[in-house]
């Protein structure tokens, strides 16, 4: 084994594992306590980045209209979920945001899987949606708002389609990948215990492309989630984006850093979930 | 009874230069075991997919009880080197796919699931996740799968090639067993010499460039098994070591080396 830089460990491999403990001390399998941890190391960070928002607040080192402090904000909170916020309280404008994100979290799994699986399936499938989904993928959510609302008005129908369409490419693209990503041997043994190409797809595809959906998920989550904004651009009424919007344009700063922290709170508890799910359907991802 | 037949079979990939496969025949009953070797690149697997439905070869025909072999079927289950068992599903679920497949009432799936594990020696490990077994016990599970196809036919390929030499050795003998106790005929691909003598009624000798038969031998071994006799007491016939000294010869014959 060759090791091309001394900062940089060698790879760690099971053949060579023996030699390793002998000639490279650091890589023997003394059981090590490690001081320092990435946890450690982000709550760090986290803690400083506070203290360093309190303090700038503190010794007033720029107006509160451009940042306010974290108590004035933590304040706003409090208000906010207490007594609202443009004519909703806090948690009515989450219930609409997470109603739109899911929603359109379900129309896009929806059409997004079998569109998926067309792809990874057939060449067929492959011909008809793979360019249109490179068409979709990279246009800017805040591009395609004015068309859909021309098209579909600017009811919640459009809220929902524009997170959708933000959604959709990486739901079929996960899926498709997933789908292409299926061992021919699985295959073949299903079809040899007498599996007909439906129960192939049902029984042996499907099951094998859900980590990949549920990793679509996941991605798609997070694209709804910077979509909502966008969507809640016109003609809403409730809504983290609506409410964050409405407060800038009265300069209700502590109201905007709040809606963006409630925001990133949820996007994290999503996530949570979201693995804890994967844990659930798929614990022998990895594992094989 | 039954035969399995591949009649003057040639295979010729796409985008290859030479045949891998040049005419060749083998006709397994239903109370044969009929094991592939031969060295690298001779097309013993290849042959193996044209009995699985899975390759189509270009000249020559493939029949299972006289009807031509087009496709995959459960007449005809597979095993494979890397067991291919679905994780998703535990070992009894993997092992009642066929009969879900057949629609078969999960209650009745699962009593027959069990009695297949049974069969393997695996009777407690029904309930177990694929990655909580052991590369043998998962072997195991993909035997009992495709037994659960009710084939005719078993189609093994290198099997217990992934396995280490003391659990195969072990499943040898479990191989037998479900031979003897299901009354299936197989088509087994190996690299193991000793291996093909103790499992083979026939052993077909193939060589590479293209892939043709270049020896066949009767080996009665795995009767003698059937039988009722020891593994070992045959092993250590006088008889057994000649076979394994002819067979090898014949396997290295024409290699030059």
């Amino acid at each position: 084994m060759t090791v091309t830089s001394y900062t940089e460990r060698p790879q760690r491999s099971k053949v060579d594992d023996g030699a390793d403990a002998l000639s490279v001390p650091w890589s023997r399998s003394r059981p090590r306590r490690s001081r320092v941890s990435a946890r450690m190391v982000s709550a760090i960070t986290i803690l400083m980045v506070l203290a360093a928002w309190t303090a700038s607040a503190r010794l007033q080192l720029v107006s509160p209209v451009f940042l306010p402090s974290a108590v004035a904000v933590w304040d706003k909170f409090v208000v906010v979920a207490r007594d609202g916020f443009v004519d909703a309280t806090l948690l009515q404008h989450i219930a609409a945001s997470l109603w739109r994100v899911f929603a359109a979290l379900i129309v896009a799994l929806v059409v997004g899987v079998p569109i998926g699986l067309a792809i990874g399936i057939s060449t067929m499938g492959r011909g008809i949606f793979d360019p249109l989904l490179e068409f979709l993928r990279p246009i800017p959510p805040l591009a395609y708002l004015p068309l859909i609302i021309i098209w579909f008005g600017i009811g919640e129908p459009s809220k929902i389609l524009v997170i959708a369409i933000a959604m959709l490419a990486p739901v079929a693209l996960s899926t498709a990948s997933g789908v292409r990503g299926v061992s021919q041997e699985r295959i073949n043994a299903a079809r040899a215990l007498g599996a007909t190409r439906r129960q192939v797809i049902r029984h042996v595809i499907l099951p094998s492309a859900l980590p990949s959906i549920l990793t679509g998920l996941r991605i798609a989550l997070g694209a709804g989630w910077s979509t909502l904004v966008a969507a809640e651009l016109v003609a809403a009424t409730r809504g983290l984006g609506f409410m964050i919007q409405s407060a800038a344009q009265f300069l209700v700063t502590d109201v905007v850093v709040m809606g963006i922290l409630v925001i990133a709170a949820i996007a994290f508890v999503l996530e949570f979930i979201i693995r804890r799910i994967e844990r659930v359907l798929v614990p022998w991802a990895g594992r094989e | 009874m039954t035969h399995l037949v591949l009649d003057q079979v040639s295979i010729h990939y796409d985008g290859q230069p030479a045949p891998a496969v040049e005419r060749v025949s083998i006709d397994i009953a239903k109370d044969d075991f009929v094991v592939l070797v031969g060295r690298s690149g001779c097309g013993k697997t290849s042959l193996l997919n044209v009995a699985a439905g899975l390759v189509e070869p270009v000249r020559g025909r493939a029949t299972i009880g006289g009807r031509p072999i087009t496709a995959p079927g459960s007449d005809r289950a597979v095993v494979f080197q890397n067991d291919a068992l679905f994780p998703w599903l535990t070992a009894r679920e993997n092992v009642a796919f066929a009969l879900r497949l057949r629609g078969v009432r999960a209650a009745e799936r699962a009593r027959t699931a069990d009695n297949l594990l049974a069969l393997v020696k695996l009777d407690r490990a029904g309930d177990k996740r694929i990655w909580e077994l052991s590369g043998g016990m998962r072997q195991r599970v993909g035997l009992a799968r495709a037994l659960g196809a009710e084939p005719q036919f078993l189609l093994l390929d290198e099997p217990l090639g992934a396995l280490d030499a003391l659990t195969r050795e072990r499943m040898q003998t479990t191989l037998l067993d479900l031979w003897t106790a299901s009354q299936v005929g197989v088509l087994m691909v190996t690299h193991g010499i000793e291996e093909a003598l103790v499992l083979a009624t026939h052993i077909i000798v193939l060589a590479p460039g293209p892939g043709r038969v270049v020896r066949s031998f009767e080996a009665g071994f795995s009767r003698r098994y059937a039988a009722g006799e020891a593994i070992r007491s045959i092993k250590a016939d006088p008889a057994f070591a000649a076979a394994r000294g002819e067979l090898t010869d014949a396997i290295f014959e024409g290699e030059g080396a």
